[in-house]
């Protein structure tokens, strides 16, 4: 019997999944041992495949490139895998949604800039997998753990269920807790601070309860509290536990219990901190009225 | 799901405002039985409503009509619940669809936009009746003693009321003895009487520096000279309302009104009051300056009678409106125990958050505070309470739609108060204004608000109570943080933050509800960017 077809493209992403899932080094062996690597964005092939039984797919939904890219890869794959939190969640580009198109480009290019007929067209949006098409197994993270993302493509080619957990990240975060395990009226910490602005941060005790914002309890498990063991607070790449949950407005009823909401550091991105990699899924995934996608 | 639906017309006063078949007809399809009765409280109607249960089986009962707040307070719509409960639905499957002062008499003016209101309410609430979780009530054997707080007059009256009929009664007093003995002298026999008895104690200089609990078990904890003394009484009697330090102390631990002065304040002065939000906490009315003898003894006379109507009966049943936490969901990240106000969260020893039921009061501040929705109170689940705005949003009212989140303890019964406002001036205010009933303002969900602009509301505003009187101490202000953050969210969508309104308010202020009300929809008539809708 032949083994099992595999695939991975990229659409709108940063291709940090794609290295994430080289990382793995020898741990690849274990990958191609149970599946053909048939087509990725190293293949040089344009096209995939008709037939694949498992399609990584990263990178969100950002031109009608992507679009028409995915509905492909939709057909021909038996499994769908969405890797990364672009594909997952819309990602970090998905900030962009707040601007309108034209102004997006000017940023990215300056005003004088024509663009190549042969360039795709910008959607107004950038849009998860889900908004388009159904998605089979889902890996968020920017970029997701190495092992997440193999474990992940190991079950699918293999054919079996793929799932991790659902808890908060604080549930595998080593950091002790201490103000915040006892009753009072009083604000963990006095002030909402900037990471320069501590001279030392103690590394084995929970960044709330030192004045950082960290996005722990609104994101899911499964990445292993790997930048918190860093001594680096969450930026909440692996998305909210529940979909229906926006990581965003959960940032503001959640913290603002716990830390005074005057905060300036908080204050002055509160989008950028609540939504980074989850806009396009929350309830307004982008700003009202804005105009439609490029050459409109 | 076997649904009933119960319609009064409450003495003529709804069929005059709005045209009850067209209300009954978005239930009608889901309903076993829809019934339209002249009162609900007439003589007979509740055996009526029980053999209708017995009959057709119902799970789930809307009683259309009163407000829900009049639920809490009148004697006979306390007997019309029980009856339903004891004819085998449960009690948080008994939900009020508040026709009457939300639709009937707030828009005399406009029976369309009443009927068309009082449909969305009603299928709200037979929603709220059918998804909410079945509680099981506690049962308790009620102790037979009761603590009273602050000794006057009053007090001594109450206490040998209570002692005739055999409860036993600690007096408190934020004084020493010699002071005390003063102000109880007026009523020379019946201090000594209740002084010299041997089941009364009295404990001067006293604090209170603990409590949980409800009517029938409370534990309370007393600092005193003689150090800290744990006592079990079935109920408490606030003999100084006007005492802020005892009212304080108080509201750490239980749910207490306050009035602008920060003295305890009962249910509604003229019919009920002894009776607090509480139901084991009873307060004498506050005395006037000039009252005779004769007055304060009726006003310690009503208090104990009050008390001991609660407490002689073989159990009271306690129904645990309390938070659930979800283990599959919960990470430990402890905001909830910061969130609580009365210090009913914590994290056991497995990670998981756990709650101590006899402090938590049900006000769902640690339910929005949750960032993975890893708990729920059992009388206003989330899923409800989204999906009510979802519904109230299809009501087909003329105007700009406005959602007013309506806090249980000032907003609502603010709202409640409009009716007779209205009735004074004979204008109404808009129907296009649909209410939501929320716990406290601390359960303002942030995904709330996004969700109503989401459906297509114009305006939302969230009436919540005065700064020092929310039930749970800081409810109201947490909320005010959180909506202050939000309108950063707001606006990063091109909503216009004007169209987020909070509004303080007492529950007598209906007045003050309407005129607030005029200004939003001024407000948001002249606002341009940022309607609601999808995308
Ligand atoms: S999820 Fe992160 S690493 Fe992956 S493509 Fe998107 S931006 Fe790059
Ligand atoms: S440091 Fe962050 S992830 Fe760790 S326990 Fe604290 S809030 Fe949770
Ligand atoms: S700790 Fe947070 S930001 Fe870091 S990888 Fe995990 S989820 Fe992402
Ligand atoms: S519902 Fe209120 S009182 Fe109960 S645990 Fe939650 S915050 Fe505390
Ligand atoms: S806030 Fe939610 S996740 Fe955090 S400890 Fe409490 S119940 Fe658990």
């Amino acid at each position: 019997m032949s083994k099992p077809t595999l695939a991975t493209v990229s659409l709108g992403g940063c291709e940090g999944c794609h290295v994430s899932l080289l990382d793995a080094h020898e741990g690849l062996l274990d990958l191609l041992e149970a599946a053909d690597l048939v087509h990725s964005p190293f293949s040089g092939d344009e096209e995939i495949p008709a037939h694949v039984d498992v399609v990584m797919v990263e990178g969100a939904i950002t031109t009608e490139e992507d679009l028409r890219r995915l509905h492909a890869a939709r057909a021909s794959a038996t499994t769908l895998v969405a890797v990364g939190s672009c594909a997952v969640l819309g990602g970090i580009g998905g900030l962009r949604n707040l601007s309108p198109v034209a102004e997006v480009k000017a940023r990215a290019f300056g005003d004088h800039v024509t663009k190549s007929e042969r360039l795709p067209r910008l959607r107004r949006l950038v849009q998860p997998l889900s908004d388009f098409v159904e998605i089979d197994i889902s890996v968020p993270g920017c970029a997701p753990e190495t092992g997440l993302i193999v474990d992940a493509l190991v079950a699918a080619v293999s054919g079996n269920e793929f799932s991790f957990g659902v808890r908060n990240l604080c549930d595998e975060c080593h950091r002790e807790k201490r103000a915040l395990l006892e009753h009072s009226s009083e604000f963990v910490s006095d002030d909402v601070l900037a990471l320069m602005e501590l001279d030392e941060i103690d590394p084995k005790r929970c960044f709330l309860e030192q004045g950082l914002i960290c996005m722990g309890p609104m994101t899911r498990e499964g990445c292993g509290a790997k930048c918190t063991a860093a001594n680096v607070p969450c930026r909440g790449c692996m998305g909210p536990s529940r979909l229906d949950y926006e990581q965003g407005a959960k940032t503001i009823d959640a913290l603002a219990a716990v830390l005074p909401a005057g905060g300036i550091m908080y204050m002055d991105d509160l989008i950028g901190t609540g939504y980074r990699f989850s806009m396009p899924v929350s309830v307004f995934p982008g700003a009202l009225d804005h105009e439609g996608g490029d050459d409109d | 799901m076997a649904l009933g639906v119960f319609l009064s017309r409450c003495g003529g006063r709804i069929e005059s405002a709005l045209d009850i078949q067209a209300a009954l007809a978005g239930v009608a399809g889901r309903a076993s039985v829809v019934r339209v009765l002249d009162d609900f409280f007439d003589a007979g109607v509740a055996e009526g409503i029980s053999r209708d249960i017995e009959e057709h089986r119902l799970d789930a009962v809307v009683l259309a009509g009163h407000s829900e707040e009049h639920f809490a307070k009148s004697l006979s719509a306390s007997h019309l619940r029980d009856a339903i409960v004891a004819a085998g639905v449960n009690a948080n499957r008994v939900a009020a669809a508040n026709i009457l002062e939300q639709c009937a008499l707030a828009h005399p003016d406009d029976v369309a936009g009443a009927t068309a209101k009082a449909r969305a309410i009603i299928d709200v609430a037979a929603t709220r009746a059918e998804m909410a979780e079945a509680v099981e009530g506690e049962m308790i054997r009620p102790r037979s003693s009761v603590l009273i707080l602050g000794v006057t007059a009053e007090a001594v009256v109450a206490a040998q009321r209570l002692l005739r009929l055999g409860y036993s009664v600690v007096l408190a007093d934020r004084e020493d003895g010699s002071k005390r003995a003063g102000r109880a002298f007026e009523m020379h026999a019946t201090t000594s009487y209740v002084l010299d008895h041997p089941q009364a104690r009295v404990i001067d200089s006293a604090r209170l520096q603990d409590g949980d609990g409800y009517l029938g078990d409370f534990r309370i904890v007393l600092e005193s000279a003689d150090g800290l003394e744990t006592y079990r009484v079935g109920g408490i009697l606030l003999a100084r309302p006007d005492h802020t330090e005892w009212v304080s102390e108080l509201r750490q631990h239980f749910r207490v009104d306050v009035d602008d002065a920060g003295f305890a304040r009962s249910l509604d002065p003229a019919m009920h009051p002894a009776e607090t939000v509480d139901p084991g906490i009873m307060v004498m009315p506050l005395r006037r300056s000039d009252a005779q003898q004769v007055d304060k003894v009726a006003a310690a006379d009503a208090a104990a009678m009050a008390l001991v109507l609660k407490l002689s009966h073989d159990t009271v049943v306690h129904y645990r409106d309390t938070s659930a936490v979800d283990t599959a969901l919960c990470g430990g990240c402890a905001t909830c125990v910061r969130t609580c106000a009365f210090g009913a969260c914590s994290i056991s020893d497995d990670g998981f958050s756990d709650v101590d039921i006899r402090r938590c009061v049900g006000c769902g501040k640690c339910v929005v505070s949750c960032p993975v929705g890893a708990r729920d109170i059992v009388s206003s689940p989330h899923d409800y309470l989204l999906g009510a705005v979802r519904d109230l949003a299809r009501a087909k009212v003329e105007g700009d739609k406005v959602i007013g989140f309506l806090c249980g303890g000032c907003g609502y019964p603010a709202a409640d108060s409009a009716a007779s406002t209205v009735a004074g001036r004979g204008v109404g205010y808009p129907s296009s204004f649909l209410p939501l009933r929320i716990p406290c303002g601390g359960r303002l969900d942030a995904l709330y608000v996004l969700e109503a602009f989401k459906v297509g509301f114009e305006g939302v505003c969230v009436y919540r109570c005065r700064e020092g009187h929310c039930h749970n101490l800081v409810g109201n202000l947490d909320m005010d943080r959180r909506v202050n953050l939000l309108r950063t969210v707001l606006r990063s969508r091109n909503i216009d933050d004007a169209r987020l309104r909070i509004i303080d308010i007492s529950p007598f202020e209906g007045e003050h509800f309407i005129h607030t009300l005029e200004e939003v929809y001024s407000t948001i008539g002249g606002l341009a960017n940022g309607k609601g809708g999808p995308l």
